[in-house]
């Protein structure tokens, strides 16, 4: 996390002064695209393997990050164009300055397909947290305040009807970090995608109580996300992002969420995946990790904008971003369908 | 020169002063310059010539906001924290872990160092293993650190022990190799016994050595701070400035950071004055 | 007390530093070793205070230590060898602490050495605040203190300057005819040696080896006013000395 501080920072300084760089006439436009090492970045990346970008005129270039937080700091600096992380306080603070905005819906939480679970420690399920009620007076992991899994905790107790104080909030900065404090019981719970959460219920240490989508309904996880710059002078590149990403989107439900592509294309799209998820694996081994636990990515950007609002009215509740933050400061609702 | 005075007593004032041909300059001047002179007010000058120019280009947008908050706006998170007590809080979270860290760190290192100074089978058997393990970063290895002490202090704690042991070893043990051997060689021809050339001369002949490796090994505490409290921290100097991090709250970002160069020059102006007070026999 | 050197030989590796060094240091006699630079004495006298050990022979002590001498073999050293963080006190104290002396008795012994060696007045100094020839004389209190029978003086005075070394050459002088110590006195300084020598070892250079004893019977007491009749021994040193010291000089220029 210091080092994310140092490149954040560094990210910053470069940003002030390379403010006006993209230019508005070429139609074929390089545009720098944020990647975590995560299956749920994988529409940028089949949208780049299949061409869907060069159809729209665009070049991809991935940049990769380790946390969502730096690559929120490189795109409000312009040093990146696109990317797709959860809403976080730090996002928020960055809209509210006017660096960034949300122009779409990536990760939600549907009724019918798997989503996160709320995990416990073996300890912790032997001396009786068995359900999502029990999780009071419990150690909770986070990584940071204003990360989705503080927001998913806090869910939970007021959808379960303990005081929020009740949870013991336990910050770690990251997820490695985090999943190694629960094996060793060192918390209690933690709440995580399910392609993690199956890794680690297969092993004797962790036990899964419950799921995310029982407390936050239809939960956008994750959003597409592009600077102001880019928003106000060149929205046309912005729409075209969206439509290259969008096909990205539909190929990969198609082979990993409703599973209604043919095997041998499948395949192709896990290798393609492959390229930048699981890269230290071979893909034989890669293969199931990535199908695993896929969960949907919003046709066509849509945004759930009421899962937003929830979100914002979270943050608010918990001081974690100034008051005046509003969702139309974070969002710009003019790209995709909202709902 | 010389000549000149010897010469003119003798001759009395009838002769006249030299007069310089045309075109004669004096030798320029080369000397100079190379010299420190103490300006003990430049330092503060210079440091509030810094923040008031921030300041001003904060105010007129020539800082983006987004770049760096106003020296101001930090102030006020400061105060923010001043206020609301929390102040003392992250601090007395920060000092704790900081003191215990930093002072068993420095007892086992101290002590680490006399050995390999002293024992030559303790200098075969560790000096290398202390080679090794010195440039491990320590923040590698937090994620074992927690299966190994825990996420409550002990893992806080250990992070600036072994952050700070290293550098003490290597300061004492450079200092053990440094003492007079004329000295120790006094103390045997004196028959002194091994124990009283260790304390009398041995030990404060290393304590330079060993004071000037409390310097360095107090900052890299306080940089392995942030580092320590990443695991599990509620307060604590490091934990707001992570949290400021998460949150993209720069001003209370900026404002954390200085809190911890304040506390960086508190501490070097106290290993100061130990130095003084324990060396005041140096020249 | 005596002590009697007997075909000592020492070499390192391959290199013959000292060849079979045989003299007797009587009670009460001061012995210079004199010889060129590198010709070993600095070593015998650290077989002869038992700081290192030599390859063959041995050095032997006879007769006991006067009553009250703590430290029999006492050592001064060229560069003082003071701790720079005890005062002049706590530099005389030092010697005294490993044997139990505190408090008082120490006190009284600390009280007279530096009366002795007129540092009465600097009692609470540090080292650094010293001049190099009272430094010497500190070190000499300190050895004092241990009310030494035989004291190893390493070139004590090679450090100073040559009007210091001339008062703390008359100080020891004053000193010994008081105290009548024996001494092993290393120097290069033919000066010194015939000031302050009873007998005056002349080693050859590398490998050392005893080239010639020199009995001088004048009392030392006398021997500032009688320099005149010193010079013949003075020269005598020095011719068995210039061969050696030139050829010696050669070697090391030859070694760089």
């Amino acid at each position: 996390m210091t080092s994310t501080i140092i490149h954040s920072l560094a990210a910053i300084t470069l940003a002030s002064g390379v403010a006006l760089t993209a230019p508005a006439n070429a139609q074929e436009d390089t545009v720098q695209i944020g990647l975590l090492s995560l299956t749920s970045h994988a529409p940028s990346i089949i949208a780049e393997a299949k061409g869907y970008f060069e159809e729209e005129g665009i070049t991809a270039e991935f940049v990769s990050f380790q946390a969502a937080q730096p690559m929120a700091v490189a795109i409000a600096s312009g040093d990146v164009d696109f990317g797709v992380t959860a809403i976080t306080g730090g996002l928020i603070s960055l809209a509210e300055r006017g660096a960034v905005k949300v122009i779409g819906g990536a990760l939600q939480e549907t009724p019918e397909i798997e989503g996160q679970k709320i995990l416990v420690s073996r300890q912790a399920h032997e001396d009786g947290v068995t359900t999502p009620a029990d999780l009071a007076g419990r150690r909770f992991g986070i990584t940071t305040a204003g990360s989705s899994f503080h927001y998913m905790a806090h869910k939970i107790a007021d959808a379960e009807g303990f005081d929020r104080s009740e949870l013991s909030l336990v910050t770690l900065n990251s997820v490695p970090a985090v999943i190694a404090s629960l094996r060793s019981g060192q918390i209690d719970a933690w709440s995580i995608v399910p392609n993690i959460a199956g890794g680690l219920t297969r092993g004797e240490d962790v036990v899964e109580i419950g799921v995310i989508a029982d407390y936050v309904e239809d939960y956008q996880v994750t959003t597409v996300f592009t600077s102001t710059d880019i928003v106000e002078n060149n929205p046309e590149l912005a729409e075209r992002f969206l439509a290259g990403f969008s096909k990205g989107v539909a190929d990969y439900n198609a082979a990993l969420v409703d599973k209604t592509m043919s095997e041998e294309e499948t395949a192709e799209i896990v290798a393609m995946i492959h390229e930048y998820v699981y890269t230290d694996r071979p893909l034989e081994d890669a293969d199931p990790a990535i199908r695993a636990g896929a969960m949907r990515i919003n046709e066509n950007a849509r945004l759930n904008l009421g899962s937003v609002e929830d979100q914002m009215e979270w943050f608010k509740s918990e001081d974690l971003v100034p008051a005046e933050a509003t969702v139309e400061n974070l969002v710009d609702t003019s790209f995709v369908e909202t709902f | 020169m010389s000549l000149d005075t010897t010469h003119a007593p003798v001759t009395s004032a009838a002769v006249p002063r030299p007069v310089a041909p045309s075109g004669a300059r004096p030798v320029p001047f080369r000397g100079g310059g190379f010299r420190h002179k103490p300006l003990g007010f430049v330092g503060p000058l210079v440091f509030v010539a810094l923040i008031a120019l921030w300041e001003l280009g904060s105010r007129t947008g020539f800082i983006s906001p987004i770049a760096l908050p106003a020296p101001s706006e930090a102030f006020a998170a400061f105060m923010d924290l001043v206020q609301t007590g929390m102040l003392w809080t992250h601090l007395e979270a920060s000092l704790y872990r900081l003191v215990v860290g930093w002072t068993f760190g420095s007892l086992l290192g101290v002590s680490v160092g006399l050995a390999i100074g002293l024992f030559s089978f303790v200098r075969a058997g560790f000096l290398p293993l202390v080679s090794a393990l010195f440039p491990i970063p320590k923040i590698a290895l937090l994620p074992l650190f927690i299966v190994w002490f825990g996420i409550g202090e002990g893992s806080k704690v250990a992070t600036i022990l072994f952050g700070t042991f290293f550098p003490t070893v290597i300061a004492t043990y450079g200092g053990v190799d440094n003492v007079d051997r004329n000295l120790i060689r006094m103390g045997q021809s004196f028959g002194l016994s091994w124990l009283s050339i260790v304390r009398k001369i041995i030990i404060p002949g290393a304590l330079p050595a060993i004071l000037s490796g409390f310097r360095i090994s107090a900052s890299i505490a306080i940089v392995l701070l942030v580092a320590a409290e990443m695991i599990g921290a509620e307060f604590g100097i490091g934990a707001y400035i992570l949290m400021a991090g998460a949150l993209f709250a720069t001003d209370q970002l900026i404002c954390g950071v200085a809190m911890l160069s304040i506390l960086g020059l508190t501490i070097s102006f106290f290993i100061g004055k130990a130095e003084k007070y324990f060396l005041n026999w140096r020249t | 007390m005596e002590l009697m050197i007997e075909n000592v030989s020492h070499h390192y590796g391959e290199t013959h530093v000292l060849e079979d060094i045989s003299f007797t240091l009587k009670d009460g006699e001061i012995i210079c070793i004199i010889g060129p630079s590198g010709c070993g004495k600095s070593t015998l006298l650290r077989f002869i205070g038992g700081l290192e050990q030599p390859t063959s022979g041995q050095v032997l002590i006879a007769g006991e230590a006067p009553s009250g001498s703590l430290n029999p073999l006492t050592y001064i050293f060229q560069d003082f060898a003071l701790l720079p963080w005890r005062t002049v006190e706590g530099n005389v104290s030092l010697v005294l602490e490993d044997h139990g002396i505190h408090g008082s008795r120490a006190n009284a012994i600390i009280n007279d050495v530096l009366a002795r060696t007129k540092l009465a007045d600097f009692r609470k100094a540090l080292p650094r605040q010293l001049s190099g020839g009272m430094k010497q004389r500190v070190a000499i209190a300190r050895a004092l203190a241990v009310n030494p029978a035989v004291m190893l003086m390493d070139e004590p005075l090679s450090a100073l300057d040559s009007q210091t070394r001339e008062l703390l050459l008359d100080d020891l002088v004053e000193l010994w005819s008081r105290e009548k110590f024996s001494a092993c006195y290393v120097t290069h300084n033919l000066a010194e040696a015939v000031r302050l020598g009873h007998k005056i070892v002349v080693l050859s250079r590398r490998p050392g080896r005893v080239r010639q004893i020199v009995e001088i019977d004048m009392p030392l007491g006398e021997r500032f006013e009688r320099m005149g009749e010193l010079e013949e021994t003075q020269r005598h040193l020095w011719n068995l000395m210039r061969e050696e010291a030139r050829a010696a000089d050669m070697e090391l220029a030859d070694v760089a």
